[in-house]
């Protein structure tokens, strides 16, 4: 630590030089500032100075002591002192080398105090915990929504079966079955006991969404492991309320048959023929209970279902499209918030990069995070992309070419919470 | 006091205008900012000493809840009157 006391005379020479004046008139300067602000402090003023701290008086109260020779007890007169509260600004500029550090939470013998929920009701930790479950909870209903969002807004090929909603899950199902069965009696539905159905969940708007196509497809029957593959494509046409919900299930019905016939038709040929049967009959029984699906729609539906099944009939994925008018705007902003949990959950490609640095003594990831995205937080984006070269974040070795990648500038979102948070969990899994 | 009082006191001391004395007052603090993140000692004389400390890492344990928490190291600016100002102020009557 280089303790070099800089003296009033080099304060001087170097405020002259950087100001660009006389020696004489900063010395007069300084002379004058000083002054002024002891004159202020006397008067039992505060004095500020931007970009630099305050100054105040604090009165020290006499104190006993002993006389450490003779032992009898004196009294310490009480003093003033000048107290300086370094500002914001110099005290982080101070710190700079230590910047990155953090208070570190150590767990381990830690005592949660197991009171019962009505004797400490002011606990503020307590209440804090329990927003943090709310929050939490809230999250995770986000991200559940999200990752089907994600699937309708980047259209992916192939995204197996993950997400697991076993409730609404087993009761959609159930519900489809019961229709399938009320409406056509047909051989296929045992099959339909053990595939895999996801359907939209209905968020809290009480917005169902309209389902009008949905197409199931059998991939493997011989091995057992029978995937089905949802589609549900936009509406086109709009209802009386009042029809709408017989007709939704009227039309799931029908297409969770038409899928598993169509499905069969493709894979497994010996079906072909029945499948055929099963779609005539699934088009007259629909035709029979409900006369407002005019004919025209039914083929352009059905014609819709079938060219990109053909293509795709040979991968396992889901892709939910709901066009709903009035789901539209409550899903709207769902969307807004969610194509950036995508972004989240997206893998980060680097490819262009804004700058390289040398990776210097003292040098910090955080520091190169500062500079280029604002936040120290988003480091994690810069060791990402040169995660090749460096080991372990916490070691790097002096003289590493480090590349600053060119992030989307949604992903460092510095004003954006859910930003700072993504970094900060990123953070959580590389430093362990 | 704020910033602006002790532009106009210092000025109306110097018989100079306010911008100079602005103009100067923030050149100094730069200087003396600069010189302080360099960990420099910054004396002035008949004022006191301003200089860079470090405060070492330390164990807090939270009173109420007992969480530990490791607080880390961190540089902190010091002020120390120095033995003139102290007994410029020692003649100061006390109130308290």
């Amino acid at each position: 630590m280089n303790k070099d006391k800089i003296s009033s005379q080099e304060i001087i020479d170097l405020v002259a030089s950087k100001a660009k004046v006389s020696k004489r008139v900063a010395e007069e300067f300084l002379k004058a500032m000083i002054s002024t602000i002891e004159e202020a402090m006397i008067d039992g003023e505060v004095v500020k100075v931007k970009g630099f701290g305050t100054f105040k008086l604090q009165w020290n109260e006499p104190r006993k002591s002993v006389n450490v020779q003779t032992g009898e007890e004196i009294i310490l007169p009480g003093y003033h002192k000048v107290n300086f509260i370094p500002d914001s600004v110099l005290k982080e500029l101070v710190n700079e080398p230590f910047e990155h550090l953090f208070p570190v939470e150590l767990d381990g013998e830690i005592e949660e105090p197991n009171y019962e929920g009505g004797e400490v009701p002011l606990d503020p930790l307590r209440i804090f915990e329990e927003q943090a479950s709310e929050i939490k909870d809230l999250l995770f209903e986000i991200q559940a929504l999200s990752s089907i969002t994600k699937k309708q807004t980047k259209e992916e090929e192939i995204i197996q079966e993950e997400i697991i909603k076993p409730e609404q899950e087993a009761e959609n199902q159930l519900e489809i079955i019961d229709e399938v069965e009320d409406v056509v009696e047909s051989p296929e539905i045992s099959e339909l006991t053990n595939e895999e159905n996801e359907p939209k969940p209905e968020d809290n708007h009480d917005i169902v969404p309209e389902l009008n196509a949905i197409e199931p497809v059998e991939i493997d029957v011989e091995s057992k492991s029978e995937e089905l593959e949802l589609e549900i494509a936009p509406n086109s046409d709009e209802t009386e309320p009042k029809n709408r919900k017989f007709l939704i299930r009227i039309l799931i019905a029908f297409v969770v048959l038409i899928g598993i016939g169509c499905g069969l038709y493709f894979v497994y040929p010996p079906a072909k023929d029945f499948a055929d049967s099963t779609y005539e009959n699934t088009k007259m029984s629909v035709l029979r209970t409900s006369e407002k699906i005019s004919i025209t729609d039914m083929v352009n539906t059905i014609s819709g279902w079938f060219s990109p099944e053909s293509k795709t009939s040979e991968i396992p994925h889901i892709v939910v499209i709901p066009k709903d008018t009035t789901a539209i705007d409550s899903l709207s902003t769902n969307v807004a918030v969610d194509s950036l949990q995508a972004l989240f959950d997206n893998p980060r490609v680097y490819t262009e990069f804004i700058a390289t640095e040398k990776f210097k003594d003292g040098g910090r990831l955080t520091k190169f995070a500062k500079r280029y995205y604002g936040n120290k937080e988003f480091w994690v984006y810069i060791y990402e992309a040169n995660k090749d070269k460096i080991l372990n974040p916490d070691i790097i070795t002096v003289g590493t070419i480090i590349k600053i990648p060119k992030v989307n500038p949604l992903l460092i979102n510095v004003s954006n919470p859910r930003c700072i948070q993504k970094a900060k969990e990123l953070n959580d899994i590389y430093v362990k | 006091m704020n910033h602006k009082e002790l532009i106009s006191a210092i000025s109306l001391k110097m018989n100079a205008p306010k911008s100079v004395v602005a103009d100067l007052l923030e050149k100094t603090v730069a200087t003396c900012t600069e010189l302080l993140v360099e960990e420099k000692i910054i004396g002035f004389q008949s004022f006191g000493n301003f200089e860079v400390r470090k405060k070492e890492e330390r164990l807090s344990v939270h009173p109420a809840t007992q969480i530990r928490t490791l607080i880390p190291p961190k540089l902190v600016v010091n002020f120390k009157q120095s033995n003139i100002l102290k007994d410029k102020l020692k003649d100061l009557i006390t109130n308290e």
